[in-house]
């Protein structure tokens, strides 16, 4: 029985699991590398505040930390696992690809993740209650605890894009898949803008201390350690691009609005001003303006970051070996993984797929429409919406174009060839392509489909009948220009 | 949905160790998990009942309970990666099922567990000193947050029992042989199976509270009409309690699938109602002896290790379920031996994670039993010490390893 290992797909029409996934892991990314970055700040404040003999360090730490306890530790530790429950639904064998590459390392970032949820307790409530050795000691375990849960996760953010090294497809394994020039170039950028956020954070804290002459000293401090961080990640921002494989530059200079690096660049200038208010004025510091420069690193910094982070590894979701919609697209030998493509080639989806309805494994005219929009939500509907809003409207593509054999011929010449860029290969069946079709020609117009099956229904075999070709030159639309560029639209992210 | 499916969803690319050690582990850390979840509701529920109440034990005792659940909600947190992550690893086809077929749930687990935690540590910040202040502020944030990990509880048994049901999948997903890919339904759950979930908090409140009495009994001076009182709730919470756990566990036997009926009477169901009512007697049995050594401690020690069986006993139903009925066999799983990977894990688990917890548990410990400042014995700087000297070989070869890799050619 050739069966693929196809879960079944969460469709959301509104917003897009896309989006759930990714305003999940903004958030994230927020709390965890505010949290990494306090740590670290904490065991320096700790050591100068021991060392100079000032317990107004001690006494930030604590107020910081039970900041922390909620923003970093509560919200950071649900939206951690948050992210595997959202990609769990959206997209389950992406996760899985992961977790069974790597779950050893995420083991060991959990017990990791342990001593810093015991160690942050400890830094605000022992406060004043241990000798300072003690303390000092809670305080760098803590921090290099902290840092080790970055270390921990970096290669597995890393393997997203791409594996490592690139014989890991040959030879398996975790080192391999883990370790590589884009993760050590990621690594470096987030451990330099974790402490822009760690500063940018830390002012809501600063802004609210009583002590001017203090606050004064501590929020020029935090002002230095912002811009200095802020400078070295966009500094670092070459060196990761470098890393990305070809097919991710590719994309990214066709694909990512142009509104993203201005909107990022923007941001990260607006961040260095903010610092040098904050150096200038630090006593004009409050919890509002720590604040909205929170809130604009999190939507105007971060949100596009991930978003191109995102859509740059497409049409992979994991280790250039597995597409975005589930389906495996390349042996890796070293692993003992085949392709699904032949399969698919072999028996189509409708046979291949395990949660297939039974009603629709073989294509008729009156269960075509069906067919289609199964197909849709199976193979498109994870980085396309079949609705008017969320993530890359599917209509969009196709300019309001109602006629079933041109978006056929699309279908089969453009992806089921795997003949567009940053586009998965979609190896549909002639049926599959011509039931397809019909489903996204009633999307412009769902009188369509009365119209075809009434038309259909006088041939036997309706669904398989030959569709006439389409002159590239007189057509303007998306559909037929596939085949020299892939499909571009207004709506595109 | 036959066995050779199930087998299709799984994984090609196997696991990196033998399968019985991702099982073990899950069975370990759900309990650990489940542990600090039974704190957390009863530490809650005492808080809410002690903030309501103008007895000044009642109110030391929320002040005390609401510390507790603040913590212990973190720890639930920090304890459910661990066997949310095993899960994923051998049971991978029924747990991602399971929770696409149910993916707005799913997402709304996450933000209920938000919206409840949140809710704590306001109702926290709002009346941080309760054995203090008569006057409570806004119980009816402690209320909601208790309504909320309630219905997370609710949602994550319900992904649990969809997963054992394959053959109603297809129902689901695509009802009428139409696909429904909406995610926005609970499709399975058995209120005898949650009830005992959740009413085992009273009981484990019950055991807390003992060896909580005990840890108060470590200090100088304690006020013994509070050490008194706080055993008069103790016993009843956990015998009632136990007793009112275990007839839900004989409702949830009763109403088993019929295909996996036998499971009731079988070893793991029995040694399960057996170590709880030993857990139950253990108090009982010691009675003054709880006062004397750490024997104030034993009950909770003993209920741990109960709830460890009781995850065992959940694992081997599951075991009946998938592989008696359905034919799948978690542990034929494809193999990929990764020796550094699993060796790397054990080594931080058991030598850092050891050193390093045990050094911040003892200094946490000595913490709380000292008035004053603790100061720490040269033995228990050496912990430290050796604790942050793991930690820095275990980055030093991070990067030693991984450059080697990266960049050795």
């Amino acid at each position: 029985m050739d069966l693929i290992g196809l879960y079944p797909t969460w469709y959301e029409p509104g917003i897009g699991s896309g989006w759930v996934i990714g305003l999940i892991a903004t958030i994230h990314v927020l709390f965890s590398h505010t949290a990494v970055g306090a740590a670290l700040l904490f065991t320096y404040l700790a050591y100068l505040g021991y060392r100079d003999d000032r317990p107004e360090l001690i006494d930030f730490i604590k107020k910081y930390g039970l900041f922390l306890l909620v923003f970093s530790y509560i919200l950071g530790s649900i939206t951690g696992p948050g992210i595997w429950y959202s990609t769990t639904v959206g997209s389950p064998r992406g996760i899985s690809a992961l977790i069974h590459n790597f779950v050893w390392k995420w083991a060991t970032e959990w017990v990791f993740f342990v001593i810093e949820v015991v160690g942050v307790y400890m830094m605000v409530y022992l406060v004043g209650k241990v000798d300072k050795a003690t303390y000092l000691r809670i305080a760098i375990t803590f921090g290099m605890a902290s840092f080790a849960t970055m270390l921990a996760i970096v290669g597995i953010l890393s393997f997203m894009m791409e594996p490592g090294m690139p014989n890991w497809a040959e030879k398996g394994g975790y080192l391999l898949g883990f370790y590589g020039d884009n993760t050590f170039a990621q690594l470096a950028i987030r451990i330099a803008f974790m402490f822009t956020m760690t500063a940018v954070v830390g002012g809501i804290v600063v802004a609210g201390l009583k002590d001017q002459v203090f606050k004064t000293w501590l929020a020029r401090r935090l002002a230095v350690l912002g811009i200095v961080s802020t400078i070295i990640g966009i500094s670092l921002y070459p060196w990761y691009l470098s890393t990305l494989p070809a097919q991710a530059q590719i994309v990214m200079e066709n694909r990512i609005p142009d509104y993203y690096g201005t909107a990022i660049l923007t941001v990260l200038l607006a961040t260095i001003a903010y610092f040098a208010f904050t150096l200038f004025k630090p006593r004009m510091l409050t919890a509002s303006i720590a604040g909205l420069a929170t809130l604009s690193i999190l939507i105007l910094g971060l949100f596009p970051g991930e978003t191109i982070r995102e859509s740059a590894r497409k049409p992979f979701v994991a280790g250039e070996y597995l597409y975005s919609n589930q389906v495996i697209a390349k042996d890796v030998p070293g692993m003992t993984v085949k392709s699904e493509i032949p399969t698919l080639e072999k028996v189509g989806f409708t046979h291949a797929s395990v949660f297939w309805p039974e009603t629709q494994r073989d294509i008729t005219v009156n269960n075509a429409h069906e067919v289609g929009r199964t197909l849709a939500i199976a193979a498109c509907s994870n980085c396309h919406s079949l609705s008017t809003t969320g993530i890359r409207p599917i209509a969009g593509y196709f300019g309001g174009i109602t006629d079933v054999s041109r978006i056929k011929t699309y279908l089969l010449g453009a992806l089921a060839t795997g003949n567009t860029m940053y586009m998965p290969k979609i190896p549909l069946q002639d049926k599959e392509a011509e039931a397809l079709a019909l489903y996204l020609a009633s999307l412009a117009d769902p009188t369509v489909v009365a119209r075809y099956v009434e038309e259909n229904s006088k041939t036997a075999d309706a669904p398989q009948k030959v569709l006439p070709a389409i002159d590239d030159k007189k057509t303007t639309s998306p559909v037929a220009r596939v085949n020299v560029s892939f499909p571009t639209s207004g709506l595109e992210e | 949905m036959d066995a050779s499916m199930l087998y299709a969803l799984r994984d090609p690319l196997g696991v990196p160790a033998a399968p019985i050690i991702f099982l073990l582990l899950g069975v370990l850390t759900w309990a650990l998990h489940i542990a600090a979840v039974h704190v957390l509701l009863g530490a809650s529920s005492l808080t809410l009942f002690g903030s309501l109440n103008k007895n000044p034990h009642w109110r030391r005792l929320a002040d005390a309970m609401v510390s507790t659940a603040k913590i212990a909600v973190s720890v639930a947190i920090v304890l459910g990666v661990a066997p949310l992550l095993f899960v994923q690893v051998i049971y991978d086809p029924f747990w991602y099922t399971s929770n696409v077929l149910s993916a707005w749930w799913v997402i709304g687990f996450i933000t209920f567990l938000i919206f409840g935690s949140l809710l704590l540590f306001i109702f926290y910040g709002l009346n941080s000193s309760m054995k203090t202040k008569p006057k409570t502020r806004c119980p009816g944030a402690m209320l909601a947050a208790i309504a909320f990990f309630l219905v997370v509880g609710f949602i994550m048994h319900a992904l649990s029992v969809q997963m054992l049901k394959p053959e109603k999948w297809m129902e689901w997903y695509a009802p009428g042989g139409i696909v429904d890919a909406s995610g926005r339904a609970l499709h399975a759950y058995n209120f005898w199976r949650f009830g005992f979930f959740i009413s085992l908090s009273a009981p484990v409140i019950g055991l807390w509270l003992i060896a909580y009495r005990r840890y108060l009994l470590g200090r100088d001076n304690e006020d013994q009409s509070y050490l008194a009182f706080v055993r008069r709730l103790a016993m009843p919470l956990i015998s009632i309690g136990g007793i009112i756990a275990l007839a839900l566990y004989v409702g949830w036997m009763a109403t088993l699938d019929q295909n996996v009926a036998s499971f009731a009477l079988s070893f793991w169901s029995i040694i399960t109602v057996a170590m709880l009512l030993l857990a139950v007697a253990v108090p009982f049995v010691l009675s003054k002896k709880l006062d004397s050594g750490f024997w104030g401690y034993a009950p909770f020690a003993v209920g741990a290790v109960a709830l460890i069986v009781v995850g065992a006993m959940r694992e081997a139903l599951r075991w009946a379920t998938l592989y008696g009925v359905h034919g799948y066999n978690a542990l034929d799983y494809k193999l990929h031996m990764d020796w550094y990977s699993t060796l790397m894990f054990f080594l931080t688990f058991a030598a850092i994670g050891g050193a390093v917890l045990a050094y911040l548990l003892t200094v946490s410990w000595k913490a709380g039993q000292t008035k004053g400042m603790y100061v720490a014995s040269p033995m228990v700087n050496r912990m430290g010490t050796i604790g942050i000297s793991l930690l820095a070989v275990w980055i030093i070869q991070y990067f030693a390893i991984g450059l080697w890799v990266a960049y050795s050619g």
